[in-house]
């Protein structure tokens, strides 16, 4: 019986019992949701990079790796296993723009692939083994001809497979382009056999030259040539190209480092694959989720539970009479008690449910194949995962929601059935201090009623106002995270890259031909390599920038004349020297040491760098090589050379930016969307029943010969009273977590807060908008107010 | 000269299926300054017939003028209008304002009335200028229904309406209370319309209506009406 009376009184509550679960929906789908994405990210990942092998780290020299070195350091105690690797960028011949990673695992015992459709690899086979999602995207089958050139020769062979793997999730052609863009990049393996034969043509064609140019007559050329192609001369050759080496293996960094330096006898930068672009985009995106996950959904939550609390006390309260009725007919308490208390559960349940499913929705949304995420990684597997403390999180919430309705109706139970069933009589009113001054007899009637109904129903007020805080906080870190992604990309496309075409060179690039090319180029000039500094690992930029095409910005993102006589730390590198103080730093793959004073801090785009010029450089001595030259001029003006790997137009390195910032926007439209939901929820479901409550008073003024707009009137003008307040404390509140969010994920940005007026205005617009559509939904209902039924009851 | 003219009404409510009349085609005229009992039993439409008079819910048939002018027809702004200017009431449970004072609860009409009277000047008719900056909740519900008087009266209207005004009081409370409305109305020259199911009310009255079943049994001119001291509960 008494669960019908639960499903009626549940119906006679609607629009409460409705916003109940809606709220609890929200905010558990919403947590949920983000916590879920940065689960499915660790999760997902981590499973395809056991699946293909990801090397755990990435050994490197510019001399490259014997094969007897490569049998020392896979015997190295604490190595599982160990190969020679490559991986090079080549373009695609015939195809203009297009371009592909090359990888070679020699042993295929680390950073593998799994084929999604064709052969299965295979060590002696001349074919190639090519990303599925660039043969999508480039409409290219099993089966097709390929040829990309490298140094000069063309390696060309069918496509045996389609594949995908772990070194490649997140396809990028280097560490400044943020997204994937299939249609221009994408990966291939042959086996090392394949590989064997281009570097024996490669060799073949540059001994031919050198006997040519040394004058051998042509007749002898093939014989001499044949002669000088021993064993060992290709041996070597192909020991240079292997300039990496990956390891499978659990050992700390520090250990292995010397471990190798043990087994080879010289110091060789080894990089964790924390410092992997592909690890470490991926680990910086489910960090990202993390940080997110733990202040915007944890916000939905706290508003959704604070409700309930108002709400579920409020009902327990108009239920008063019912619960003496009860008590009078002979219902034990605990009888009572378990039944109110099932309204907590039903709804703790119920919207519970409903938030796992939309929680599962929201992650899906971003993280599947078709969803945000789609486009940013390329893993077969895209299961959803629950991070495990989201389970206590669900029963607790449960837990707690039944707790807040055995708490609001214990209270009702207190004392004997006749008190019960004595109408609820409100508090008494006592003066606030504002009705103190002398202003007060001054103000309207309606700015009175309005007034004392707030501060006489704090916790109802409080709500309403926590509610449109953290509809504004929402919006303003959901929409400023967007303004402050575009403004950084904005800075990026105007103020520091002033270029028009990117040319990378090959690593290994003699630096006097370097030179040369650049010469004829012209442009400014970039060399990246890793150094240690304070046994971190991190980039030194040596910058040659006398045109500005690639320029350095400081924190205030104004422009910085590099000096000579110092070097600028990044932004994420500031607490390791200040101004005019040294640090000293080591290049990998050589015992030297440098001193630097530093003269400034800059921020960086992409990694953490220590940036100097490049007359600094050749002062102190350091070796280095260019890694890219900006110009001002077009792709197709540059000529081909074998110095470079590759080259990407600015335009189109914006373009995938732009991807991102699509990402950006999706779930920018999630927050929004969310935050208005929210919104509308918690402000009608207060808004009902502060009308509820105030139903008598509002027929009162009806009879009295208010008309249903005056009355409308003042029921609207509570609402925004409340909005007002609301989003003064909400903007500062939205720009303070912005803030915090920017400071808890500056390990893998260094972004500066930008807020546009848009941003400003339409949270603040929406706002307000969504506070007058409740004001108007609640006055409408002002119009159907029964005078005759609302003045018969007593007080 | 009359101020109040019922012609043919008929009020009927749906519950389910079936109709209910609660009022089943009234018609009587009342005399513009005269002191009216309407006297029924529970559920007879005595409230129904001064929700009507009162403009708080319209007839479904026949006409109701009030001060020469047809309210039946009136739309819920106009009817806002009429209950503002020409009607006040006093209700069982005094319907005060909780969150506005003693003051502010009467001075409150004088946002909607033309002809709107000094609140304090009316606070102190009832006797109660000491309570001016006194919410409702700490005054006594004798001292609430004198502001909902001095509440209604402050309209200035034509006619005050009282539905069981004594209904939640002691009877020298309810006395006391009688006396002020007749007092009152004397003073200020004004038609009083009082529903009660008490007898004893209706011996102060100029007028007694009888209602039953929705019908109107008498109508009653008493020529010599008692006073409120008189008067035995």
């Amino acid at each position: 019986m008494l669960i019908r009376k639960l499903f009626r009184t549940a119906w006679g509550y609607k629009a409460q019992f409705i916003s109940m679960i809606l709220m609890i929906t929200l905010g558990m789908g919403m947590f949920l949701g983000f916590n879920m994405e940065w689960k499915t990210i660790e999760a997902d990942t981590g499973k395809f990079f056991e699946q293909t092998k990801y090397a755990d780290y990435r050994l490197y020299s510019e001399k490259g790796f014997t094969r007897d070195e490569l049998n020392k350091l896979s015997s190295i105690d604490g190595v599982d296993a160990g190969t020679r690797f490559l991986s090079v960028n080549l373009d695609i011949k015939g195809e203009k723009n297009k371009s592909l990673a090359l990888d070679v695992s020699e042993d295929f015992n680390a950073s593998v692939f799994i084929v999604t459709d064709g052969a299965e690899y295979d060590e002696n086979s001349d074919d190639f083994w090519l990303s599925d999602k660039f043969a999508e995207k480039n409409d290219i089958q099993i089966g097709d001809e390929l040829t990309l050139e490298f140094q000069g020769v063309d390696i060309t062979g069918k496509i045996a497979g389609l594949i995908k793997s772990g070194e490649h999730m997140i396809c990028v052609a280097d560490k400044n382009q943020m997204m994937p863009d299939y249609s221009t990049f994408g990966y291939a393996y042959i086996s090392p056999k394949k590989l064997k034969k281009a570097v024996k043509a490669k060799l073949k064609d540059t001994m031919t030259g050198e006997l040519e140019k040394s004058g051998v007559p042509k007749e002898m050329l093939d014989e001499s040539v044949e002669r000088l192609m021993t064993d060992t001369a290709v041996g070597e050759a192909v020991d240079k190209v292997y300039c990496q080496v990956n390891l499978l293996s659990a050992l700390p960094k520090e250990k292995l480092e010397d471990k190798v330096k043990d087994a080879l006898g010289r110091t060789i930068m080894v990089t964790p694959k924390d410092d992997h672009v592909v690890y470490k985009e991926a680990m910086g995106e489910a960090e990202e989720g993390k940080t997110m996950g733990s202040v915007l959904p944890v916000l939905f939550l706290a508003i959704a539970i604070l409700t309930m609390v108002t709400t579920m006390h409020r009902i327990a309260t108009k239920e008063k009479t019912q619960i003496g009725t009860l008590k009078a007919l002979g219902f034990k308490n605990r009888r009572i008690l378990r039944h109110y208390t099932s309204y907590g559960l039903f709804i703790g349940i119920a919207g519970t449910a409903l938030g796992v499913a939309l929680g599962f929705g929201v992650c899906k949304l971003i993280m599947s194949e078709n969803g945000m995420m789609g486009t940013y990684f390329d893993m077969p597997d895209w299961s959803a995962a629950i991070p495990e403390f989201c389970y206590p999180v669900l029963v607790l919430t449960v837990v707690l929601l039944t707790l807040i309705s055995f708490l609001s109706v214990r209270q009702q139970l207190k004392g004997t059935a006749a008190d019960a069933l004595r109408p609820y009589s409100p508090k008494k009113t006592r003066k606030t201090i504002f009705e103190r001054l002398r202003f007060w007899d001054k103000l309207h009637f309606g700015t009175k009623w309005n007034f004392r109904d707030l501060s006489r129903h704090k916790s109802r007020s409080a709500m309403t106002l926590f509610g449109i805080v953290g509809c504004m906080v929402l919006m303003v870190g959901g929409l400023g995270m967007r303004d402050t992604m575009s403004g950084f990309l904005d800075l990026l496309d105007k103020d520091i890259s002033n270029y028009t075409t990117k040319i990378n060179l090959a690593d290994d690039a003699d630096l006097t031909k370097s030179k040369d090319l650049y010469e004829k180029i012209g442009g400014d000039w970039e060399s990246l390599c890793g150094i240690s500094l304070d046994g971190d690992t991190v980039t030194l930029d040596i910058i040659h920038n006398p045109n500005n095409m690639l320029n350095v910005i400081d924190e205030d993102n104004n422009r910085i004349k590099l000096g000579d006589d110092g070097v600028y730390l990044c932004l994420r590198l500031k607490d390791k020297a200040n101004i005019g103080e040294e640090i000293e730093f080591s290049p990998y793959g050589s015992n030297d040491t440098y001193k630097a004073r530093v003269l400034g801090y800059n921020r960086s785009v992409m990694t953490e760098s220590v940036t100097m010029t490049d007359a600094l450089a050749d002062r102190l001595g350091i070796e280095y090589s260019i890694s890219s030259v900006y110009t001002d001029k077009k792709s197709d003006e540059i000529a081909g050379s074998e110095l470079i790997s590759g080259k990407q137009d600015k335009a189109q390195l914006m373009e995938t930016f732009n991807s991102f910032v699509e990402i950006m926007d999706s779930m920018v439209i999630i927050l929004v969307v969310a935050a208005v939901i929210l919104g509308i929820v918690v402000l009608y479901n207060l808004g009902i029943m502060s009308y509820v409550e105030r139903s008598r008073e509002l027929a009162t003024l009806k009879v009295l010969g208010f008309r249903n707009r005056t009355i409308g009137r003042l029921l609207i003008s509570q609402n925004i009273w409340l909005t007002f307040i609301g989003v003064l404390i909400g903007l500062p509140a939205g720009v303070g977590v912005l803030q915090w969010l920017l400071t808890a994920l500056a390990g893998e940005y260094e972004m500066k807060l930008m807020l546009g007026v848009l941003t400003y205005s339409v949270s603040i617009l929406l706002t307000f908008g969504v506070s007058l559509l409740v004001g108007l939904m609640i006055a409408r209902k002002n119009k159907k107010i029964d005078m005759v039924e609302a003045l018969k009851d007593t007080e | 000269m009359s101020i109040v003219q019922f012609d043919n009404v008929t009020k009927s409510y749906k519950s389910g299926e079936h109709e209910l009349k609660a009022l089943d085609k009234v018609s009587f005229t009342l005399d513009e300054g005269k002191f009216v009992v309407i006297l029924g039993p529970s559920g007879a439409g005595k409230s129904t017939l001064l929700n009507l008079l009162g403009g708080l819910d319209s007839p479904t048939d026949g006409k109701i003028t009030v001060n020469g002018k047809d309210i039946s027809t009136l739309s819920d702004n106009e009817l806002a209008d009429y209950r503002a200017e020409t009607v006040g009431f006093v209700f069982q449970f005094y319907n005060l304002i909780p969150t506005l004072t003693v003051y502010e609860n009467v001075e409150l009409v004088s946002t909607i009335s033309k002809n709107a009277l000094d609140a304090k000047q009316m606070i102190a008719e009832v006797g109660l200028s000491d309570h001016l900056h006194n919410f409702p909740s700490e005054l006594s519900g004798g001292e609430q229904q004198r502001i909902s008087i001095a509440r209604a009266l402050a309209k200035n209207p034509k006619i005050l309406l009282c539905d069981e005004p004594t209904g939640a009081l002691d009877s020298e409370t309810g006395v006391m209370i009688l006396k002020l409305l007749l007092d009152m109305a004397k003073n200020y020259g004004k038609t009083i319309v009082i529903v009660t199911h008490n007898q004893s009310i209706a011996k102060m009255a100029d007028v007694v209506i009888r209602v039953k079943n929705g019908k109107i049994r008498s109508v009653k001119e008493q020529e010599n009406p008692m006073s409120a001291e008189e008067v035995e509960w």
